[in-house]
């Protein structure tokens, strides 16, 4: 008897025992990886975390990680590169079949509002910072990436900014607010105006440029925020404000160009970089699937070899300009276009995007001085222009130019900016038509060099209009 | 307060443990006898149980026994094709027993949530296999061995590969965004049964860590009635396994052993080298383009010799082969069993293995009559060489997509070719490998103990230990591994424990009025950690641990997270003279991962039963053995969605070497919940002429509301997705299973079969959910969940070769855009079931079963890849030949236009029937006789040979219909994401197997 009563105090010592102590707080588990959004910005640090967040999430392959980059140059890109990858959303965007559901438009849309929206919640978040220098920084970071992103944006999903009309066509929504309630994403948020979209954009460029310190480490500098700005008013045919903005720059970020244009792009943070995004070999856009260099290389082991550069183009480099042409691989060339020898071996390829972890430089100096040089050109000012013109000539080895046009100028952005993510926009703003083959030329004002407003949104938000064309 | 109540309610029932203890003890007496068959040969390896209790022995060769009972005890005598008996002792002590034979085990014990109870008490639906349906087949997983077994839940094999995962719905789909799958239980203790790997997007089953061979029975509990008591975790139906047991009598050994050879079901024809070069030269001129520029372009060699049959080059013959052994036995206080078995599957998929070791044992001692202990522990080692997820460049199957043209091997080196259009992935068998090593251990600490008669307290502690160790190597060479390899390893680690305790109480009042009561709590936790490490330039291949990798790449990682349960129920069964029949039961459920505004809910059902055959209008009536009629109504909850979902969270996210945060894309719902079903089920069992012919028939209605619902919001709010209870869907079904015996002597003749019709129907819906991409499967309010939608081929307009769509009726267009987005499909079949019948004369037995589903649609989303008239440079199927050419030509193949896009768009021209009927086991086996295995010292001898998946009748055109790619899914443990509503996709997809075995079992 007594034998048993231990047996029974064991069993119940056992059962609920186990149960009582799993009972002080059964339910509060946490995550292990997150914290909870009620506090994630509550601190001066936290906020700063937030702010690196943003300029991270400028590095998604959605974003300047690829395809702001990647898009526009095979958008229009006849004559100047070819897709010959796999990828059909991209093979789409290059042949002009893409249908409203096209995946690169969805992803670049959808992870540009998400880069936004984190914006907007670091601005709100700002009265925790107490220190006054910092508050200001993190304000024009978020300003600068936000204006950045609705430049983008706007570009891409909405036709070329036209004066004729006022803009007044359908740009892409603004959102200024920080979300944080259902009630709020359920809201609807139609399109603004092209014209509001670009007056948003100046709005936080300029802004930035005033609130961002001149030195800022890798990050946005005041002088990234006006070379950007630069670039916005040459979008909008705005060639004083363009010229006065690339000069400031110029003459006062205390940049200068590097000593060949393929270290901008080899070595980290140049001396000609205005405003590069960081990646390293843990953080990077991609290796294999994406990411500038899975797309572009084909060199050994490194690429897929998807991006072919065309010999119509590639001529039109002299013999001695490093820019231009080589027979060799990326190992041997000291040119900036190889032959590929990895993946889709034997074809042309740009060496601008040749390794996964390399940073991928958005603004460089050489850019102002060709908008200078553009804006001056347009204003008969052509000693100007030549002086800046033969300065990018002259370091990658063309011969010099003695007179100089419009078309020298718009040849050389080419020449210089292949690959950057410069081609559709230029031949937009200057409203040159699209050469597909001997017989066939494009309009660029076409539907389909318009990117579709991705149908996810239309379908939540019926008060999205769509592009015409889709 | 709650917390208070629940502190309560523990101490009440300790103290109601406690003065049970005290009360005194009830006298036993010794019973023996002897088991015959109606033939009057001796039953050996029946069941004979003391009614109310666990207690109980088997009988030995000569269908002896002998067992201690309680005076006043009622034995009940089973065994598997008998009628189950059930005999008050009185005074007796010798008690010789006569069965009759049966196909249906009216009163065979059915286990039931937290207990068991006889199939004739029973007033909920349950489906109750046992170890003979699951015995020597060449299978991974014990699920795959009892499809076309199970009426009202359909089993759906994703694909061939080794140790994938099986869709399994309960009486259809009752989630949309939660998963469906329903909860595992084995011997007590919740599971972990969803994937937990982090390499690619191929799940991992984890419910193949169970060796099938140590499983004695699987209880489906499909209606309220049955499942309410497992609350919030019961809509999807709940799976309860239940090992072996040893029993008192002379020890067994049993030893088995197969071996076999697979081929894939089927195989694909693509274009040869001559059909390719005429189909894509073509293709180019139409376009006014080069050939031989074009293909150049692509690195193919328009002049080449070549004509490489790529599509094949996937597959090859499998093998398959086990050994296993068991022992089991046991004395009047110690009872044992012990198993062991080696299992190695070489797949029909190149590179793809599998092996399990497992073994077993599972032990229970009488510390006195009253207390009883219990331990079950299982240990598996299982290595799987994996194919990898069906839209990765590395899954053999997309070999197809190679150009005939382009050679196997580099024809100067030797080497296999690496310039090919797509990857050859070849290489990566050569150059790496993608294995996933798991130990899984089952364990269960049990005591029971039975202070007075029918009192029986019971506390058990359980643990699932789950190791997964997942690691990828491609060498230098290899599409991952680019010019200097790659690496990938991640350990990951979940611990689920439980505690169970539960009281159960049996008394009969005055003869008529039985009664059991059930009063219980629950705990479960369950902890996952997982490290991953990822590193690119190794040395040489030799070289495979990330150790040797120069740079540590994006994959390194830690990472954890968990959830809890705590839960108490009760429930209560009535009888009346065994002819009214009353049940009810209730649980309250709390979880970690609903809001903070919601965190507990309350679940029940009730049901009634009458047995019309026991009244004395029927009985004793030769042609009406059983007539009962039962119904039930319960809510039940799905608590199935992401362990953090209702909270809105920020995580890190670095920046070359800085580290910032950002927001997830979930906005967080500190409202969110269970989803609930309310379920009605109405029931019916029958045995007529000698139970010659027995069977079930149910009908239901499962209303699921409050759906936990991953609703799409505008990307432009800087967010993708809310979880919410919003929404509500239906399922309603008949369940028919018909068993007969259509020659009883010698000669036997059983026919049988099930089938089940269920109707999914969204009847509440927000808005409606599209899977986008290339996929179809959407969510559509008045439409079953998953349903086809898009734009509707038309075929190709005679005048132009173009591709053509239907705008309006009778409309048609070849603007893809300008088409009309319509119904295309019904992934969800209108019927499935299975048919099975056996003949034996003397040891030879035939038993076939056949498995079908009809009414399906399926939809191949690689079409616009493969069948694409000539589109780009992948290979074609044959079909494609039959191409528009010129003004006037009828077809439903396009004009062949290179990049062109003619008709590439998702849409129906890949939908296709995907109904089949397939002969999905034959067995042929002889079990030699007694007295020949006797003088050989043995107890019995059987060989056999069987055949798995021999014939599929199917009008689909793919590899094969029962298909369900998991590749667009984003399948994750705590994100199921789109796989419950991305239904009957097939992109790349590898074919089930065709095997062939030869086995052998030896008793002694």
């Amino acid at each position: 008897m007594k034998n048993l009563r231990n047996c029974a105090a064991l069993l119940l010592t056992l059962g609920l025992g186990a149960s009582l102590t799993a009972c002080k707080d059964p339910l509060n588990i946490q995550p292990q990886q997150s914290v909870d959004a009620s506090t994630a910005l509550s601190t001066s640090t936290k906020v700063g975390s937030a702010v690196v967040g943003i300029y991270a999430k400028l590095d998604d392959p959605a974003l300047y990680g690829t395809n702001l980059v990647l898009l526009p140059e095979l958008i229009g890109g006849d004559g100047y590169v070819s897709w010959q990858g796999t990828f059909q959303s991209y093979r789409e965007v290059s042949r002009r079949t893409l249908i409203r559901t096209n995946t690169e438009a969805e992803r670049t849309w959808a992870r540009a509002y998400e880069g936004i929206n984190q914006c907007n919640l670091v601005l709100e978040a700002l009265p925790v910072v107490a220190d006054t220098a910092l508050k200001s920084q993190y304000a024009g970071e978020a300003r600068f990436v936000r204006g950045a992103l609705y430049f983008e944006l706007v570009r891409l999903y909405a036709q070329q900014y036209r004066t004729s009309d006022a803009a007044t066509q359908p740009g892409v929504p603004l959102a200024l607010v920080a979300n944080r309630t259902v009630g709020q994403v359920d809201a609807p948020l139609p399109r603004a105006t092209v014209a509001a979209v670009y007056n948003q954009v100046l709005a936080d460029l300029r802004t930035a440029a005033v609130r961002l310190p001149v030195d800022n480490g890798t990050r946005a500098t005041r002088y990234a925020a006006k070379a950007m700005l630069a670039r916005v008013y040459l979008q909008q045919g705005n060639y004083v404000a363009a010229r006065a903005a690339a000069d400031e720059v110029i003459t006062r970020s205390g940049k200068a160009l590097a000593a060949t244009l393929a270290s901008v792009f080899s070595n980290k943070n140049s001396a000609e970089s205005l405003f590069e995004i960081q990646q390293n070999d843990q953080n990077n856009a991609g290796t294999s699937n994406d990411g500038l260099a899975t797309f572009f290389a084909s060199d050994g082991g490194t690429g897929r070899g998807d991006v072919r550069v065309l010999s119509n183009f590639s001529s039109r480099y002299e013999p001695n300009d490093a820019r231009g042409e080589d027979t060799v691989s990326a190992g041997q060339t000291k040119k900036l276009i190889y032959v590929g020898n990895g993946n889709r071996p034997g074809f042309l390829r740009s060496i601008k995007w040749r390794q996964y972890g390399q940073n991928i430089p958005i603004i460089r100096l050489a850019e102002m001085y060709l908008i200078r040089a553009e804006a001056d050109v347009r204003a008969n000012n052509t000693t100007s222009a030549l002086a800046d013109v033969n300065l990018i000539r002259a370091r990658s080895g063309a011969s010099p130019l003695t007179t100089i046009t419009l078309q020298d100028v718009l040849n050389e952005r080419q020449l210089e900016l292949a690959f950057e993510g410069f081609h559709i926009h230029d031949l937009k703003r200057t409203g040159t038509n699209i050469v597909v083959n001997a017989t066939t030329t494009l309009p660029i004002t076409a539907a389909k060099l318009v990117l579709p407003i991705p149908q996810h949104d239309i379908n939540v938000d019926p008060s999205l209009t769509q592009n015409t064309g889709y | 307060m709650k917390q208070k109540l629940v502190t309560h309610f523990r101490l009440l029932l300790l103290l109601v443990a406690c003065l049970c203890s005290a009360t005194a003890w009830a006298q036993t007496n010794a019973v023996s006898g002897r088991v015959v068959g109606s033939d009057g040969g001796a039953v050996p390896g029946a069941t004979v149980i003391e009614r109310g209790t666990s207690n109980g022995v088997s009988t030995n060769a000569d269908g002896a026994f002998s067992l201690s009972v309680q005076t006043g005890a009622t034995l009940v005598i089973s065994s598997v094709g008998y009628t189950a008996q059930t005999i008050p002792i009185g005074n007796q002590s010798v008690i010789n027993v006569t069965l009759a034979a049966s196909t249906t085990q009216l009163n065979e014990a059915v286990v039931v949530g937290y207990g068991t109870q006889s199939k004739q008490d029973l007033t909920g639906s349950v489906t109750q296999l046992s170890s003979k349906d699951l015995a020597s087949q060449p299978v991974v997983s014990f699920e795959q061995a009892i499809q076309g077994r199970t009426p009202g839940v359909q089993m759906t094999q994703s694909s061939g590969k080794l140790g994938a995962g099986l869709q399994i719905r309960v009486r259809g789909s009752a989630s949309v965004t939660a998963s469906s799958q329903p909860l595992y239980v084995i011997d007590g203790i919740p599971v972990t049964s969803q994937d937990v790997g982090v390499v690619n997007d191929e799940p991992i089953n984890p419910l193949a860590d169970l060796n099938p061979n140590d499983i004695e029975s699987i209880s489906i509990l499909k209606d309220a009635s049955a499942s309410a008591i497992y609350g919030s975790r019961a809509s999807n139906g709940v799976v309860l396994v239940t090992t072996k047991k040893g029993r008192q009598g002379q020890t067994r050994v049993n030893v088995g052993y197969y071996v076999g050879t697979s081929t894939p079901t089927r195989k694909r024809e693509f274009l040869n080298a001559a059909q390719y070069k005429e189909l894509f030269s073509e293709a180019a001129v139409n376009v006014r383009l080069d050939p031989k520029d074009e293909f150049e372009a692509s690195g193919i060699d328009i002049n080449s010799k070549d004509d490489v049959n790529w599509g094949d080059q996937a597959f090859r013959r499998g093998h398959v082969s086990q050994y296993d052994l068991n022992v089991s036995g046991g004395d009047a206080k110690t009872r044992f069993y012990l198993s062991g078995t080696f299992n190695d599957q070489t797949g029909i998929i190149i590179g793809n293995r599998y092996r399990r070791g497992s073994m077993r044992l599972n032990l229970d001692h009488s510390l006195s009559d009253k207390l009883r202990v219990g331990l079950n522990l299982s240990l598996t080692r299982s290595v799987n060489d994996r194919t990898p997820d069906d839209n990765s460049f590395s899954n053999p199957v997309q070999l197809n997509a190679l150009p005939p043209l382009q050679p196997i091997r580099d024809p100067k080196t030797g080497l296999l070719n690496s310039n090919t259009l797509y990857y050859n992935n070849l290489l990566d068998l050569d150059l790496g490998f993608n294995r996933a090593g798991t130990y899984r251990s089952f364990s269960n600490f049990n005591l029971n103990y039975e202070p007075i008669k029918g009192l029986v307290l019971r506390t058990e502690t359980g643990a699932d230990f789950l190791n997964l160790n997942e690691d990828l190597y491609r060498g230098a060479g290899t599409l991952d591994g680019g010019s200097t390899g790659y690496g990938y390893n991640a350990q990951s680690q979940v611990i689920n424990y439980t505690t169970n305790n539960t009281a159960t109480y049996g008394f009969t009042l005055s003869e008529n009025h039985r009664f059991e009561a059930l009063l219980g709590q629950s705990f479960q936790r369950s902890d996952t950690k997982q490290t991953a490490a990822e590193g690119r330039g190794f040395p040489t291949t030799e070289f495979t641990r990330i150790a040797s990798a120069a740079i540590k790449t994006g994959g390194n990682s830690s990472t954890g997270t968990g959830f809890s349960f705590t839960s108490f129920f009760g429930r209560v069964n009535y009888a009346f003279r065994d002819k009214y029949l009353l049940s009810a039961s209730v649980r309250r459920d709390g979880s970690s991962r609903f809001g903070a505004d919601n965190p507990y809910g309350t679940f029940g059902a009730g049901s009634v039963g009458w047995v019309i055959s026991e009244e004395s209008f029927l009985k004793n009536n030769s042609l009406v053995n059983l007539l009962k009629l039962r119904a039930s109504y319960g809510s039940t909850g799905n608590a199935e969605i992401g362990n953090f979902d209702s909270r809105q969270l920020f995580s890190s996210l670095p920046y070359a070497d800085q580290s910032g945060t950002a927001p997830n894309n979930r906005i967080g719902n500190p409202n969110l919940t269970w989803e609930t079903s309310k379920q009605s089920d109405l029931g019916l069992e029958f045995g007529l002429f000698n139970s010659r012919l027995s069977g079930e028939v149910d009908v239901y209605e499962k209303k699921t509301t409050g759906l936990l619902l991953d609703r799409p919001i505008r990307y432009t709010s800087g967010y993708r997705v809310i979880s919410e209870n919003i929404g509500a869907l239906r399922n309603r079904g008949l369940e028919i299973t018909l068993n007969g015996r259509i020659l009883d002597g010698d000669f036997k003749w059983n026919l049988g079969g099930n089938i089940s019709f269920n109707r999914n129907l969204i009847t509440s819906l927000p808005q409606e959910i599209v899977s986008g991409g290339r996929n179809l499967g959407r969510v559509r309010l008045g439409e079953p969940i998953g349903v086809f939608w898009g734009k509707k081929y038309a075929g190709v307009n005679p005048n132009s070769g173009s591709a053509i769509y239907y705008t309006t009726e009778g409309d048609t267009t070849s603007n893809y855009t300008a088409a009309v987005d319509q119904k295309l499909g019904d992934p969800n079949a209108k019927f499935t079931g299975g048919a099975t019948t056996s003949f034996s004369y003397k040891g030879l037995e035939l038993s076939v079963l056949g498995q079908f589903v009809y009414g399906n649609d399926l939809y191949n989303v690689a079409g616009v890849f493969q069948s694409v008239n000539g589109d780009y440079f992948d290979n074609q199927t044959v079909d494609q030949l039959n191409r528009w050419r010129k003004r006037g030509d009828i077809t439903d193949v396009p004009q062949a236009r290179l990049y062109d896009g003619n008709g590439t768009n998702a849409s129906s021209r890949w939908v296709q029937s995907g109904s089949f009927f397939r002969f999905k086991t034959v067995t042929l086996g002889y079990t030699l006789p007694l007295d020949f295995v006797q003088k050989y010292h043995m107890q019995s001898l059987r060989v056999y040979v069987t055949g798995q998946n021999l014939f599929t009748l199917t009008k689909y055109t793919g590899y094969d219909p029962e298909v369900n790619t998991t590749s667009f899914n984003g399948t994750s443990a705590t994100s199921p994401g789109r796989a419950n509503y991305l239904l009957g996709h097939d992109f790349y997809t590898p074919p089930l197997a065709k095997t062939f075995i030869v086995g052998l079992n030896l008793g002694f």
